[in-house]
């Protein structure tokens, strides 16, 4: 089964050749035959690939030690659930995950991607291919994790401690299927750039590969911020560490990807933009990869420092990238732009979205390369942390978010600012009052947490103003508001629930930042702690053993107002043998949208720990509004208008369902 | 030999997707122009849903409809005569049959270098659950850990398992083992020896207190037990009460049977304690008793006549690494150094000067104090 996997990655590999050139010549030479090779080989390349990846999370599942990868990463007691994720808890694993979504996504468009132009399917899949080609290449050559060793240890080395939990079955997975999301887009820039002209359906056809890959990038770098802020026992939820940078760059370019797709779309404007930015966006997902696998960092993530790995990645970056660019240099001065506006319009609004999040990404990128370009000219170390952040990234995001609920109620073309803002009267009186409330009558509460609250909420009702306006409240009879309101496009709805998202998660950040409580002191066994109205008594430390750690867990009761205990926090130092490592579970409790958070220092003599504990205010909204910008992502996908473009399967627009007038 | 029937398939499998649609038929292509009029079509009738809905005015409108009916009438001025597929010439064949032919090349030519077909998946389950017989210790091993960590209370389990540990050189496992075998199945003098050695050995060789106290538990089992005595020796010399290590040593020889593996053991612990030992293949109970009978004179005498005896033996056999050390250290323990040093000349030039064994004898000499002669 093992050396079946191996082999079918080595044909995989073969066939992602054929992949790149075949339906490239076929395009160049008009010929339907060798065009027609894509799609088979496109799909045939995905399930060799799957084969493979199976074969090693079975050699995973069933502890084959003679697989070295498996020796390196896993040990026989782990659970299952642990030993499986291991598969991509490790190098070598996870590029092969990497590769397997992009065989994925590949197959996707070779799948559903009939209608699209001949041409144009050929080209993408074959830029799909080159992708392809080279990271078959890369695991093959210097990361191939079907190594075997004979005889085979009877024992593994263990997953990383640190690695054994369940956001390894979730983190990874998702945030590969968006970096890897927008290899789809980039292909298809790079496929309109070689044929030298932009069809009209192409936004169509990027718009919903930009939305599948945001939302899941979205859902990624979430969930790794809920891990980090779980597991690493500092309570803190985003770190400005270089590789969160890494995975935060391609999100932001996703972001004003996302927004001039729909100018694109809708208006045939921004194509060049939208091109070279689709381009940007996936050289970030490229770039953060070869940061975080390259072993140039050093953290958590870089499970592999190997000089050889980081030469091969660094030369795939400067192929892709840099073709890319030059192609784009090449060719897009013989592309036609689009559509006229006004700078005050909905197309202006987008425009001027796009100007501050690629000026965000600019700055998160010269704070997360910075100190690496000093440390190679000079050898000195700096470390850029959150106070440059805040101070370049900060005022960046402040004013974006002001202008956020104007965008959806301008008109196309030509917009009235004076009409929106009257309509956002009820959303600004809101807002104002929640500022007032929050700087009068919260204890402590600053000049900024007062205007972060405001700001959550402006964002918040903002996105409520555009839904009720578009169903005409205040013009119309409830019933036929509720009808329309039935009746607005899912993308309509898919904008509000994002732009809501948003102002949830400021929302979380700011209670979190500027209401949250710490303390830290010395806990004996049967001693209380009083931390924002909330009392613990700490009962003791309790040693247990786990499947293939022991631990010393630490139980506090929640006693409530009325003396009686309401509940357990437990918090735990784990020891794994097989590594000789420590690592802390931190105690957590939600109430309502905040949690208590509790997290182990070191032991005394006397039966004493340090404990460090923290109230936090609304913190799961920062997570939660993620998931309401993933579910808005998913109803902008289903709208019909996404699948418009295609003759082959044509229909009248059903015009008279979807909007009544 | 399965594994070779389904690589064979999978190259099929995907020398066939590349094959078939190079010979498969023509679809009717619709032109591209056909996808961009569609879009167009639908930009129009989106355009008079959003002029209901106000989300642009219609002045606006009008303009936007201008501008797509524009682009609908550039794309029937630029629509590209169909490409002339028939241009199937000799350089398209070529490209597909390379494609095809690629495949399997690539694809076995780089798993030949790559993979190991030969190598079966072992799964932990199945390595356990297969005939003890044809196991590596390893695996024996961790079968038995298996079935241990299930049933932790197995003493003869944890009895069996000990000294293969010790053999294995898992030292702090091997105390766990003998520890846990003392408190299921009780004292033994073997248990206490083997868990005073496997302490010791844990500690690079130091005998200490916790060892002791072991092989001391040992002797009140067994005053005859080897391996705690011999320790205990060891440890009297490691504290540099040497002439008891000594007597002690001594005693042992004299109550060892003749064919006891720790004879040699106890001669090599005298002979760096400093005292005349005698060559493995040497003494026997009998002459060892004699000699302790002789004058000082006569046991030189006879000490001397079996290192000449040993010297005589290696003249012919010079091939004898452990005899050639044996030779030095006996020269240099009877204070004979010009004899240790020519001896270890011998010794270099028997296996040539550059030598592995070369290097050892040299060490090994210049720990004695004897130095090769240039």
């Amino acid at each position: 089964m093992v050396e079946t996997g191996h082999f079918a990655l080595v044909l995989a590999f073969a066939l992602s050749l054929v992949q790149m050139l075949v339906p490239l010549v076929g395009a160049r030479t008009g010929n339907q035959r060798l065009m027609a090779v894509g799609g088979p080989v496109t799909i045939t390349g995905f399930a060799l690939t799957a084969l493979s990846f199976t074969a090693l999370a079975s050699a995973y599942a069933g502890s084959d030690f003679s697989v070295a990868n498996v020796w390196e990463n896993s040990h026989s007691l782990q659970p299952m659930i642990y030993k499986i994720t291991g598969t991509w808890g490790n190098h070598e694993g996870s590029m092969l995950l990497w590769v397997l979504i992009l065989t994925f996504f590949g197959a996707l468009v070779a799948v559903f991607g009939n209608n699209l132009p001949a041409t144009l399917k050929a080209n993408v899949l074959a830029v799909q291919g080159m992708i392809g080609a080279a990271f078959f290449l890369f695991i093959l050559t210097t990361s191939n994790p079907f190594i075997r060793l004979n005889p085979a240890p009877v024992e593994g080395r263990d997953l990383n401690p640190v690695l054994q939990d369940l956001g390894l079955a979730i983190h990874p997975p998702l945030l590969y299927l968006g970096y890897v999301g927008f290899s789809v887009c980039f292909s298809f820039s790079v496929a309109a750039l070689i044929e030298g002209r932009i069809d009209a359906s192409w936004a169509r056809w990027v718009r919903p590969w930009t939305l599948v890959a945001w939302m899941f990038l979205t859902g990624g770098i979430a969930m790794g911020s809920y891990w980090a802020y779980y597991e690493l026992g500092w309570g803190g939820f985003w770190f400005w560490d270089p590789v969160e940078n890494a995975s935060f760059m391609p999100w932001l370019a996703g972001t004003a990807l996302l927004h001039s797709a729909i100018v694109m779309e809708k208006r045939s404007a921004l194509k060049i933009w939208t091109l070279l930015l689709a381009i940007l966006t996936f050289s970030l997902s490229l770039l953060g990869t070869f940061l975080v696998r390259s072993g140039v960092l050093t953290s958590v993530h870089a499970f592999a420092t190997d000089p050889a790995r980081g030469v091969f990645i660094l030369c795939i970056l400067t192929l892709f990238i840099g073709g890319s660019l030059a192609l784009f240099a090449l060719r897009a001065s013989s592309l036609t732009a689009g559509g006229l506006f006004h700078p005050i319009s909905r197309e202006g609004a987008l425009v001027l979205n796009n100007l501050f999040l690629t000026t965000a990404t600019a700055t998160v990128l010269v704070g997360t390369l910075y100190p690496l370009a000093l440390e190679a000219l000079t050898g000195g170390k700096i470390s850029v942390g959150a106070p440059f952040f805040d101070l370049t990234f900060g005022p960046l995001m402040l004013p974006l978010l002001a202008i956020v609920p104007f965008g959806p109620l301008l008109a196309w073309k030509r917009g009235d600012v004076i009409a929106a803002s009257q309509r956002l009267m009820a959303a600004f009186a809101l807002a104002l009052a929640a500022m007032l409330v929050t700087g009068l009558f919260m204890d402590g509460a600053s000049v900024f947490a007062a205007l972060g609250v405001g700001l959550a909420v402006w964002l918040v009702a903002g996105a409520l103003t555009d839904l009720a306006v578009k169903s005409g409240a205040g013009s119309v009879a409830p019933a036929v508001m509720l009808r329309r309101f039935a009746g607005l496009p899912r993308s309509v709805f898919g904008t509000a629930l994002a732009h809501l998202g948003l102002g949830l998660t400021l929302l979380g950040i700011v209670g979190t930042l500027c209401f949250g409580t710490e303390r830290i002191l010395t806990m004996r066994p049967g001693e209380t702690v009083e931390l924002s109205g909330h009392t613990l008594r700490f009962e003791g430390l309790f040693p247990q053993k786990g499947p293939n750690f022991t631990e010393d867990r630490a139980r506090f009761l929640l006693i409530g107002a009325d003396g009686n205990a309401n509940g357990e926090i437990s918090s735990a130092k784990r020891f794994f043998q097989a590594r000789q490592m420590a690592t802390t579970e931190s105690g957590i409790r939600t109430l309502g949208l905040s949690q208590l958070y509790l997290s182990l220092g070191d032991e005394g003599n006397d039966g004493s720990v340090v404990v460090r504990l923290w109230w936090k205010p609304l913190v799961t909204l920062i997570w939660g509004g993620a998931l309401v910008m993933m579910a808005g992502a998913a109803m902008s996908l289903a709208d019909r208008r996404l699948r418009v473009g295609a003759p082959a399967r044509r229909r009248k627009p059903a015009a008279a369902l979807t909007s009544p007038t | 030999m399965l594994f070779w029937v389904i690589a064979a398939i999978l190259t099929l499998g995907a020398s066939l997707a590349v094959l078939l649609p190079l010979t498969g038929g023509m679809k009717g292509a619709s032109a591209p122009g056909d996808h961009d009029l569609e879009v167009y079509r639908d930009q129009l009738s989106e355009l008079d849903r959003d002029v209901a809905r106000g989300l642009i005015q219609p002045g606006e409108a009008e303009e936007a409809r201008a501008e797509i009916g524009r682009r609908i009438l550039r794309l029937g001025a630029a629509e590209r005569p169909a490409s002339a597929s028939a241009s199937s010439s000799r350089g398209i064949r070529l490209v597909a049959s390379l494609a095809v032919l690629a495949v399997p090349l690539l694809s076995w030519g780089l798993y030949g270098v790559l993979g190991s077909p030969d190598l079966p998946s072992q799964p932990l389950a199945e390595r356990l659950a297969k005939n003890p017989a044809d196991s590596s210790v390893d695996e024996l091993v961790a079968r038995a850990e298996a079935h241990l960590a299930a049933n932790p209370s197995d003493g003869k389990g944890w009895d069996v398992l000990a000294p293969i540990y010790l053999r294995l050189q898992r030292f702090p496992d091997a105390i766990t083992a003998y520890r846990n075998a003392i408190r299921l199945d009780g004292d033994s003098a073997v248990r206490q020896a083997g868990l005073g050695e496997a302490i010791a050995s844990a500690a690079g060789g130091i005998v200490s207190a916790d060892a002791q106290n072991a092989f001391e538990a040992a002797l009140k089992l067994d005053p005859a037990n080897a391996k705690a005595n011999f320790y205990l020796g060891v440890g009297l010399a490691q504290e540099g009460r040497k002439d008891e290590a000594v007597a002690a040593w001594q005693k042992m020889l004299g109550q060892l049977p003749p064919d006891s593996p720790w004879r040699s053991a106890v001669q090599q612990a005298l002979a760096e304690a400093g005292q005349p030992a005698v060559a493995a293949s040497g003494p026997d109970a009998q002459q060892m008793e004699a000699a302790q009978q002789m004058s000082p004179q006569d046991r030189q005498a006879m000490i001397e006549t079996m290192v000449a005896g040993l010297d005589d033996k290696l003249k012919q056999n010079p091939r004898d690494e452990e005899g050639w050390m044996r030779l030095i250290r006996s020269y240099a323990v009877l204070g004979k150094p010009d004899q240790a040093r020519e001896a270890l000349g011998r010794a270099v030039a028997a296996f040539g000067a550059d030598s592995e064994q070369a290097k050892k004898f040299t060490a090994f000499a210049a720990s004695l104090g004897v130095t090769a002669t240039e």
